[in-house]
């Protein structure tokens, strides 16, 4: 399998404050990954400087063959690389069908190849609903969901763009055990449909469950990248999560 | 065409104004409403509309049709170019700018002798046009036919995907980069729609005024109705931008001809305050539904302040003539409405008779001691409404 997502040598700082420190990480076309790593550690910055919403000043990001460096955000969106946010960011004056029609004009149509109809749209928009088990709830107002509810929309949304590659923002911190099973076998089943996926979670079980590899993050530094078992018994990261 | 079959020729002239204010509200509307991004600089894009028509009429005439698409192309570019300098910032920083692109153009404007300069050019226009008639029946007609291109062009955008993009980044900028939606380019759409419309409204403006100067032209008052008439009339949806201008444009037209025009600025200064806090999604909003009124008199404190700024106006406009005194009445009803919801919150449903009564008692001739009962009448309601508090808060705090 080749390389789907390339980060070599990703530096970004903030000020004097340096969030990442010459990352590298490549994820397989396919492949589940798990990445961790205490509040802080620069899990959101790295999926930032993925996605394009923040530059990186060092390092470079490929994608799919081609490097993203200079590319905006709806731009690597539209090359396959989706992502959903940590704290869920619907689009409040639009029903909850139209926030998830905004990805299926704007990405899937955006892109070489057959255009949806409305028709098509329509239906693609109740497949993604009963999906992720928002089926009847198109036309309610994203403020009348519930906050599961509102994470089910954003992951909705990210996968409108049918996505090579999803990035799933802590999907399912504050879920009750049920909900989180749901959701990681909803992300299982997404997987197995061909999309690859980055799942970053404080929900321990639900990480475990669900990586193939895992990779930790620490003070903006990658220490450790290997089989979830292997890493979890790991020195360093054991003394980076539990203190000495 | 009831005016034409009267003969009079003012009312051509009002509703010309009002026709203009539909065209700038909605041309502010889509780049405000739809997408977000709040312009002070309406009265630059409208100033350039009408100092391309004076330019032209000096260098090479033309009609006016033709000046209004050429007001339409310069300010569309003027747009592109503003929001390609200024559409990196945010919120009220993009706000700013916009204010000091309308005074980078009033000064380059009032420094160009070849327009007029400080000075001000006259436009010299017929009297009369074949086949209509009057001058201003015809300018008329134009304006009535370019605030129905601007409306169906908000109204189609509101319905296609660019609103739907418009809307996306409107809520939520970075998110909507995230679904796939090229936002600067959008928004430069939206700045560029939006100047060309209102260029388009300018063009015609010399002719109709015959004498153009650019305090006229770069007057506060295109900045301020063209942001106001929206938010009165609701920024969702193309209906609002033309509930806004009617109501507050005609209210205006009314206004300055029946009294002094600093009456009239308090008028439409007070009707903007009870319009943001009665109605802060505009009156579509409030007609959806989305806000009842319980909310707005909630707080006997906002109940008050608001019921005494409404009775101000009624007493100045009975100092003024007669034809004032229908103005009256969109106060009254504020005052009624207020009485209403606050009576109806705290369980005393007779306070809505209060003004009601006032009203009455301030139409009806009779001896002059009259208007002290209806003021009695007011400040009853006043105080009930400010001092009485709802039964079930009462019976909680006795418990």
């Amino acid at each position: 399998m080749t390389a789907l997502l390339e980060v070599d040598n990703v530096s970004k700082r903030f000020g004097g404050f340096v969030a990442l420190d010459g990352i590298n990480l490549s994820v397989k076309a396919g492949e589940r990954l798990g990445l961790i790593g205490p509040n802080g550690s620069g899990k959101s910055t790295l999926v930032n400087c993925i996605c394009g919403t923040l530059t990186n000043e060092m390092g470079t990001v490929h994608f799919d063959g081609t490097p993203m460096n200079g590319l905006t955000a709806h731009q690597r969106t539209r090359r396959g690389l989706a992502r959903s946010f940590q704290l869920p960011r619907p689009f409040p004056s639009l029903s909850v069908a139209d926030n998830l029609r905004v990805p299926l004009l704007y990405t899937v149509n955006a892109r070489s190849g057959p255009h949806l109809s409305a028709a098509d749209i329509e239906a693609r928009t109740a497949e993604l609903l009963s999906l992720v088990g928002l089926a009847n709830r198109g036309g309610q107002q994203p403020r009348d969901l519930t906050q599961v509810d509102m994470r089910k929309l954003e992951l909705a949304r990210a996968l409108a763009a049918e996505p090579k590659l999803l990035i799933a923002d802590e999907s399912m911190a504050g879920l009750s055990n049920n909900e989180v099973a749901d959701i990681v076998a909803l992300l299982i089943r997404l997987n197995e449909r061909g999309i690859t996926i980055i799942m970053i979670e404080h929900i321990m079980r639900a990480v475990m469950s669900f990586s193939q590899r895992l990779v930790v993050l620490v003070s903006g530094k990658k220490i450790a990248d290997g089989a979830p078992d292997t890493v979890i018994r790991d020195p360093e990261v054991e003394r980076a999560y539990l203190g000495q | 065409m009831a005016a034409r079959l009267v003969g009079n020729d003012y009312i051509f002239f009002a509703g010309y104004v009002v026709l203009q204010y539909i065209v700038l509200a909605t041309a502010w509307n889509i780049l405000g409403g739809y997408t977000g991004y709040v312009n002070f600089g309406s009265a630059a894009f409208f100033a350039l509309g009408a100092y391309a028509s004076v330019f032209l009429n000096k260098a090479y005439p033309l009609p006016i049709p033709v000046l209004i698409v050429v007001g339409a192309v310069i300010s569309g570019i003027v747009g592109l170019g503003m929001g390609y300098l200024t559409l990196r910032l945010r919120g009220a920083f993009f706000a700013i700018a916009t204010l000091a692109l309308a005074v980078v153009l009033q000064t380059f404007i009032t420094n160009w002798s070849y327009v007029g300069g400080a000075r001000g050019a006259y436009v010299i226009r017929p009297n009369e046009i074949e086949p209509i008639g009057p001058y201003i029946q015809y300018l008329f007609l134009l304006m009535l036919a370019l605030a129905v291109i601007a409306l169906t062009v908000a109204r189609s955008i509101e319905r296609s995907r660019l609103g739907l993009g418009f809307a996306a980044i409107r809520d939520d900028e970075l998110a909507a980069e995230a679904s796939g939606v090229p936002t600067l380019k959008l928004k430069l759409i939206a700045t560029t729609i939006s100047g060309a419309l209102m260029g388009m409204a300018g063009a015609p403006f010399p002719y109709y005024i015959g004498y153009l100067q650019p305090t006229s032209a770069f007057a506060l008052d295109y900045a301020v109705n063209s942001i106001a008439m929206p938010m009165i009339g609701g920024t969702t949806s193309w209906i609002g931008p033309l509930i806004g201008a009617i109501l507050l444009g005609t209210l205006q037209q009314v206004a300055t001809v029946t009294i002094s025009s600093s009456v009239n600025l308090l008028i439409v200064g007070l009707l903007i305050v009870d319009c943001v806090i009665i109605a802060p999604t505009g009156i579509l909003g409030l007609l959806q539904g989305r806000r009842t009124a319980r909310d707005v008199v909630a707080d006997p404190a906002v109940f008050a302040l608001l019921f005494a700024v409404n009775v101000i106006p009624i007493y100045f406009l009975h100092q003024e003539a007669l034809a004032a005194r229908p103005l009256e009445i969109i106060f009254w009803a504020v005052l009624v409405f207020l009485a209403f919801a606050r009576g109806r919150l705290i369980g005393l449903s007779w306070l809505v008779g209060l003004p009601i009564f006032g009203a009455l008692l301030s139409v009806v001739p009779g001896p002059s001691w009259l208007w002290l009962v209806s003021a009695l009448a007011l400040a009853i309601c006043l105080v009930a409404g400010l001092v009485l508090r709802p039964r079930d808060a009462v019976a909680r705090s006795t418990t």
